[in-house]
């Protein structure tokens, strides 16, 4: 017989540690043509973070994503970032540029309030223009400052910019502390089939809501949650890595079972937006929160389904049937 | 013991010298120097190296070199240029439906050989015809979406395709 069952987790996650030193970094300069160039030492594996990094950059600048290059990863030529690790990169290099593009503004917004009459606080950066803030009408091209703060002042409009969530040991004693910068929250409903013959789980349908201060990118976000959901599935139903002595026994696809397309369920994201005071424009973090309620969603699920609880994952065929007979056995 | 074969890989025909045991996702990757074509297990599971063999998808790293003498052979570099992009790439960027990129050229060409098959499939058909083309990033869902827009493009538009 197939059952059907829903479950719900909920999650929440730290991001930017800073229990250790966390720091990232980044240059920025603005060409006389109105372009800018960011330099920082962050890697994107896929996740987007070159994306977001250039959509932060362009925002403080207020010149066009389009008009902003990015020069990544590269320890000959970037400022230090410390990894593509622990969702870290949108909050601390995000940071990292906005405060490098703002320095190199805040030369560009001198150099115009001396054109414009005005003081440098009084003053805006947006689509290419520095601007009088209430009078857009009166502006300068951000080409033309950079070209006169440069040439003109002897300013080059550049900056550097670093972030590292205060460093706060914990106390060794007792373990206590302020270990993060932020926290995000989540939660993901599944809804499963089991197959009471057979054991095997059918991950029907889930829902994901996820918190992540601002999405600078939601697209990017909603495909960070979909594909931690799929490490998710596997996680709870199929990839199981076997040790025997330290080597792995099954270093393959066919053993080591990962999702394919035929084994992901359709996914609805729901991106949650509080501003993180702290973040870059209100930005946390979304990478390894994405999978962490999937596997105890489909647990729930499941138990919900056919009344048993599985507490080691994955949740294979096996470890159903077995529970199945067990509760079975109890019952006669 | 070397033979010296052609192979017709995007149209362009190929003189190279192999050892019968060459497969040929070794051979278009090292000594083509069409990079495209990625290898990831080397087993015939990830589907990372597939490439379209008289149209048909294939593993080429399932594949002996010598044995495509002949036949037409398709790789990410046949399919389009970043100046002109085919179709299902341009829904790919579109659709976000690269991270890492790895499983890209083979999800590509695997849609391909879908859509030149069948120009109006469903979600279950399309799901079936990548469920060899494994992806660790992006949970299928913005591929999967990608392919069907490509679809409906390349019906809406006539000639859109390649
Ligand atoms: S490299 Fe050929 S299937 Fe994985
Ligand atoms: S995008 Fe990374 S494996 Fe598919």
């Amino acid at each position: 017989m197939k059952k059907r069952g829903k479950g719900i987790a909920c999650m929440f996650y730290p991001i930017g540690f800073t229990s250790y030193p966390n720091p990232g970094s980044a240059f920025v300069k603005v060409n006389q043509d109105g372009t800018a160039v960011v330099f920082t030492g962050a890697t994107d594996m896929g996740q987007g973070s070159t994306t977001v990094l250039a959509q932060i950059a362009a925002e403080e600048l207020g010149i066009r994503y389009e008009h902003i290059t990015m020069v990544t990863g590269d320890t000959e030529k970037t400022p230090f970032d410390l990894g593509s690790v622990a969702s870290r990169v949108t909050y601390i290099v995000g940071n990292a540029v906005k405060r490098a593009a703002h320095e190199a503004k805040r030369i560009l917004l001198e150099v115009a309030a001396e054109k414009l009459g005005v003081s440098p606080d009084g003053l805006c950066a947006g689509d290419g223009r520095i601007y009088i803030k209430g009078l857009p009408e009166r502006f300068l091209e951000i080409s033309e400052v950079a070209r006169i703060a440069q040439m003109g002042k002897g300013r080059p409009p550049i900056g550097s910019g670093s972030f590292n969530p205060i460093t706060t040991f914990l106390d060794p004693e007792t373990g206590h502390g302020k270990p993060y910068g932020a926290y995000v929250f989540a939660t993901q409903i599944a809804e499963v089939e089991v197959d009471t013959e057979t054991g095997v789980v059918e991950v029907l349908r889930i829902a994901a809501a996820h918190d992540c201060g601002k999405a600078i990118n939601p697209m990017l976000v909603e495909g960070q949650v979909e594909g931690g959901i799929s490490m998710g599935v596997g996680y709870g139903l199929f990839e199981e890595m076997v040790l025997d002595n330290g080597v792995v026994k099954n270093p393959q696809f066919t053993d080591y079972i990962l999702p394919t397309s035929l084994d992901m369920p359709e996914i609805r994201v729901g991106i949650i937006e509080r501003p993180e005071p702290t973040g870059p424009f209100g930005a946390k973090g979304i990478g390894e929160p994405s999978l962490l309620p999937t596997a105890p969603a489909i647990i729930n699920a499941i138990y919900d389904a056919v009344g048993v609880r599985i507490r080691e994952l994955p949740a294979t065929p096996e470890k159903i049937l077995k529970a199945l007979r067990e509760t079975d056995q109890g019952k006669a | 013991m070397k033979r010296a074969i052609i192979l017709v890989v995007n149209g362009t025909e190929h003189s190279v010298e192999v050892q019968p045991s060459d497969l040929l996702v070794d051979v278009l990757r090292d000594r083509l120097r069409l990079t495209g074509t990625k290898k990831g297990c080397g087993t015939g599971e990830c589907g990372a190296c597939t490439v379209l063999l008289d149209g048909k998808p294939v593993n080429s790293c399932l594949l002996l070199a010598i044995r495509c003498e002949g036949r037409q052979i398709t790789t990410i570099e046949g399919l389009g240029t970043p100046d002109s992009l085919h179709v299902l790439q341009k829904a790919f960027i579109d659709n976000g439906a690269v991270q890492c990129g790895f499983c890209a050229p083979g999800m590509l060409l695997s849609a391909k050989a879908l859509l030149d098959e069948n120009p109006a499939p469903s979600e279950m058909d399309i799901r079936q015809a990548l469920a060899g083309n494994i992806c660790r990033c992006t949970g299928y869902v913005k591929i999967v979406k990608a392919v069907s827009s490509a679809a409906r493009t390349m019906s809406g538009a006539e000639g859109g395709g390649r």
